[in-house]
């Protein structure tokens, strides 16, 4: 588990991913792990470059979230049972789907 | 109305599952979440099948909400208590829409599911058998939603507040970045609204501020004058019922309305006016 920081962010082996499948929407998507395993239970939340709220979807079962943003800097926040709470900045532009990996 | 009158927190309800005239109802967006877990006890309603019309953009009428609450098994006079994703917004739209058609005892969980998910309490995959009651609606209660017409009059002349998030308050957004991106309608504000994100009025685990926190977001900060009435609207209705609880319900502000038709409806008008750009 990490506190509020951002050690725990990365893009995946590969790197920023460029596909056709963002159309002209600028995503955002990823997965949180806790040591190497899915974190099914938790929060992602997108704020904005001011660190307003934006955004919060719940995680998948694949510890997985994605959100469709406006191209430009964003913080991802973490929340987890068991009080976690991780961020990372991240960027993202139209057309493309930035990936991340957040390790709690 | 006072916090307490429409507002229970995870440890009132964990103390009150399987209550006699208590009835947990669990609304989300995301309309799986409910089967993955509950809260015990709890039935599920579905946000836009079973609280839409199926086939105009309305919402069900009273004889279709008194069946559907019968054949779930809630009484007229059973307390309600609602909860769901997203910090509650589905849960508040469906509090705003159990007042709308009469029912007196109504009440949100604070912090909603997640509160519940990140406190790590106990959730069942068991659906309750209710059996079927016979369910009494009253007729809409309008005072508390606006219609087009309600929010273009209300330019300059009432409070209006979006309450959408700063990008989409701009026209940058169409849709809450959650979502894709809709195409069908201009982006932007009506002319006037003031820009109240209805996150600035919950904290992180989505529990609401407290009154003098939320009295002076609305008041000082936003500059919302509480002696005029007042039309809150988002995106389709339910981040703005969120609002419309915040002041109706925990300011006790007495005239609010939920424009349930919000952008999706305002921002497809034509020839109704439109602002864009960050809140000035």
């Amino acid at each position: 588990m990490s506190a509020a920081g951002t050690d725990g962010c990365g893009a995946p082996a590969g790197g920023i991913k460029v596909t056709g499948g963002a159309g002209n929407q600028a995503v955002v998507q990823g997965r949180v792990t806790s040591a190497g395993t899915p974190v099914p239970s938790g929060y992602a939340r997108l704020l904005n470059s001011d660190g307003e709220f934006v955004a919060e979807v719940p995680l998948g079962e694949d510890g997985g979230f994605t959100f469709y943003a406006a191209p430009g800097d964003w913080t991802l926040r973490v929340l987890a049972p068991g009080g976690i709470r991780t961020e990372c900045a991240v960027s993202a532009s139209t057309g493309m789907i930035t990936e991340l990996e957040v390790a709690v | 109305m006072s916090r307490s009158e429409v507002l229970v927190d995870a440890d009132w309800v964990q103390g009150h599952l399987d209550h006699p005239g208590l009835v947990l109802v669990e609304v989300d967006e995301d309309t799986s979440a409910y089967d993955k877990g509950h809260i015990k006890g709890a039935v599920k309603l579905d946000w836009k099948k079973d609280l839409q019309d199926p086939v105009r953009r309305d919402f069900i009428g009273s004889a279709e909400f008194e069946r559907l609450l019968s054949e779930r098994g809630i009484s007229s006079d059973d307390t309600v208590i609602l909860y769901g994703g997203n910090n509650n917004w589905f849960a508040a739209y469906a509090y705003w829409y159990f007042k709308l058609y009469g029912h007196d005892k109504v009440k949100l969980l604070d912090g909603g599911r997640k509160k519940w998910e990140l406190d790590s309490r106990d959730m069942v995959t068991d659906v309750p058998a209710r059996a079927a009651t016979s369910y009494h609606a009253k007729e809409q209660d309008r005072s508390i939603r606006a219609f087009r017409d309600d929010v273009v009059a209300a330019i300059g002349a009432l409070n209006l507040v979006d309450v959408r998030s700063p990008d989409e308050f701009a026209g940058r957004l169409l849709a809450p970045a959650h979502l894709p991106q809709e195409q069908a309608q201009r982006g932007g504000h009506v002319p006037t609204a003031k820009n109240v994100p209805w996150s600035k009025a919950a904290e992180e685990d989505g529990t609401f501020k407290s009154d003098d926190a939320l009295r002076s977001l609305y008041g000082d900060e936003a500059g919302l004058d509480f002696g005029r009435d007042t039309i809150a609207y988002c995106r389709i209705g339910e981040r703005s019922a969120h609002t419309w609880f915040v002041l109706h319900e925990l300011l006790d502000q007495p005239n609010v309305k939920n424009y349930d038709g919000s952008w999706t409806e305002y921002g497809s008008l034509v020839g109704v006016p439109i602002e864009v750009g960050d809140a000035k």
